[in-house]
């Protein structure tokens, strides 16, 4: 459990810095821009207390937001996705897994790319909502919503299994 | 209580979910200018359409009483009317030779006044109709008195109390009035048939009239009216009981179905008018 946690917060800061130093400056044909950081509410343990999950959400986006100086934007759209996690999970994962399980696309496959695809484009859908927050230009707004999260999923997957990969490595 | 704190208990968690989304929603608000000229303005379009439709609201219930003041008005502007239209007729000299050595008062008294008045009651179902007005006889109001409204002729006032006054009105079979044609001098009198009460029949022409449809039926002499007040307008020539004498068929100028405000006019000579005209039937 302390290992887990200790790991979890490495995850946390980790991925601030790589969304904020380098994703962050990355748009494809001016319109798609990788969100990774949401990776850290993937990979909790599935038995999280619901309040430290929604709390870790909140604190994540709120960090990402004080340094692209964005205030309220991811904090909003990440503590919603928190929220949503848990009956997510009951909806892609079996009820009677172990509660010290990690979601992973090795371990669970179907359901973890299921669960990874419907959180993020949860996340993206609300986070450019909120931060164009009219209907004005609906279509280009559309359109950076399926791209950013085109690029955010795969992105995801390719990161998961290339952390499993090398862990399996070094317990081989 | 009791259920209402287990209730916050047991859903604390959300609670803090919403706490912290409502929280974050502030901070886009009160940091990011876009976001919140975005939701100002949308916030001012909702203000701005439910404050005209209120407004729209309540000027109908205003309405009454603009018409009364526009009433006011039109009445105020009749009476200019007469005035500067008497003076206007005292300037057309009959002769070149005139005598200016008298100058006639400039303020010059209008001799005829008019009262506004409201419909109160209205019958045009049968044949007997009449007209009841809430101003009456402290108003000013007297037997003989004529109603016109904004759009012609109306009636003679019958009967009067202090508060009301019954008025015959042209579509009544007692009604008479001499009229003619604006363009021309022969003259026949208005009548009702007891039919169609949008019409009424402008009998005793001379045969020889010539007549358009359309054309323009005004009062002419009449101890009642001033002159050349609008009647109707004539629409196709009716029956005639007698060969040397036309029938018109007059569509009223006056619409006494949706009929609300009516001026009554108070001519200040006819008593004048009326004693002398006693003296010689005696």
């Amino acid at each position: 459990m302390k290992i887990s946690y200790l790991y979890e917060i490495v995850l946390f800061i980790l991925l601030i810095l790589l969304q904020v130093l380098l994703l962050n400056r990355i748009s494809f044909f001016g319109i798609a821009t990788p969100v990774l950081y949401l990776y850290f509410l993937l990979k909790l343990t599935m038995g999280r207390n619901f309040l430290y999950v929604i709390i870790s959400g909140f604190l994540l986006g709120l960090a990402i937001d004080i340094f692209l100086n964005t205030p309220g934007m991811n904090a909003a759209a990440t503590t919603i996705v928190a929220a949503c996690r848990k009956p997510f999970m009951n909806l892609f994962f079996e009820k009677d897994e172990y509660d010290d399980f990690v979601p992973g696309i090795y371990t669970a496959t179907g359901p973890f790319i299921r669960f990874t695809i419907l959180m993020v484009s949860l996340h993206l859908t609300l986070l450019f909502f909120i931060e164009s927050f009219t209907l004005f230009n609906l279509p280009a707004t559309l359109l950076r919503i399926v791209s950013s999260s085109v690029i955010s999923i795969l992105l995801i997957f390719a990161l998961d299994s290339f952390i499993f990969k090398r862990k399996r490595g070094e317990q081989v | 209580m009791r259920n209402l704190f287990n209730f916050i208990f047991r859903n604390g968690h959300w609670l803090v979910a919403i706490l912290l989304v409502a929280f974050s929603f502030y901070l886009v608000f009160a940091h990011n200018s876009y976001q919140r000229s975005v939701y100002l303005t949308s916030a001012n379009s909702v203000s701005g359409w439910f404050y005209s439709t209120t407004n729209n609201i309540a000027s109908f219930f205003l309405l009454k009483k603009s018409n009364e003041q526009l009433l006011e008005r039109n009445a105020l502007l009749e009476r200019r009317l007469h005035v500067f239209q008497e003076l206007l007729d005292s300037l057309v000299a009959p002769d070149s030779v005139e005598v200016t050595a008298f100058a006639p008062d400039s303020i010059v008294t209008p001799q005829f006044d008019f009262i506004p008045a409201g419909v109160v009651n209205l019958s045009y179902s049968g044949v007997n109709n009449f007209i009841t007005l809430n101003k009456g006889s402290s108003h000013g109001i007297k037997p003989d008195m004529g109603v016109i409204s904004q759009q012609g002729v109306v009636g003679v006032v019958a009967n009067v109390s202090p508060h009301f006054s019954v008025v015959i009105p042209v579509i009544n079979p007692k009604f008479r009035l001499s009229a003619r044609l604006r363009n021309s001098e022969n003259y026949g009198s208005i009548s009702w048939d007891g039919g169609n009460i949008r019409q009424a029949q402008l009998q005793d022409l001379p045969k020889h009239e010539a007549f358009h449809e359309g054309d323009t039926v005004v009062t002419s002499f009449s101890r009642i009216f001033p002159k050349n007040l609008i009647i109707g307008f004539v629409s196709d020539t009716g029956k005639s009981g007698d060969d040397n004498f036309n029938t018109f068929n007059v569509h009223l100028a006056t619409n006494f179905y949706t009929l609300q405000d009516v001026l009554v006019i108070k001519d200040r000579l006819y008593d004048e008018q009326q004693t002398l005209e006693e003296t010689l039937q005696q």
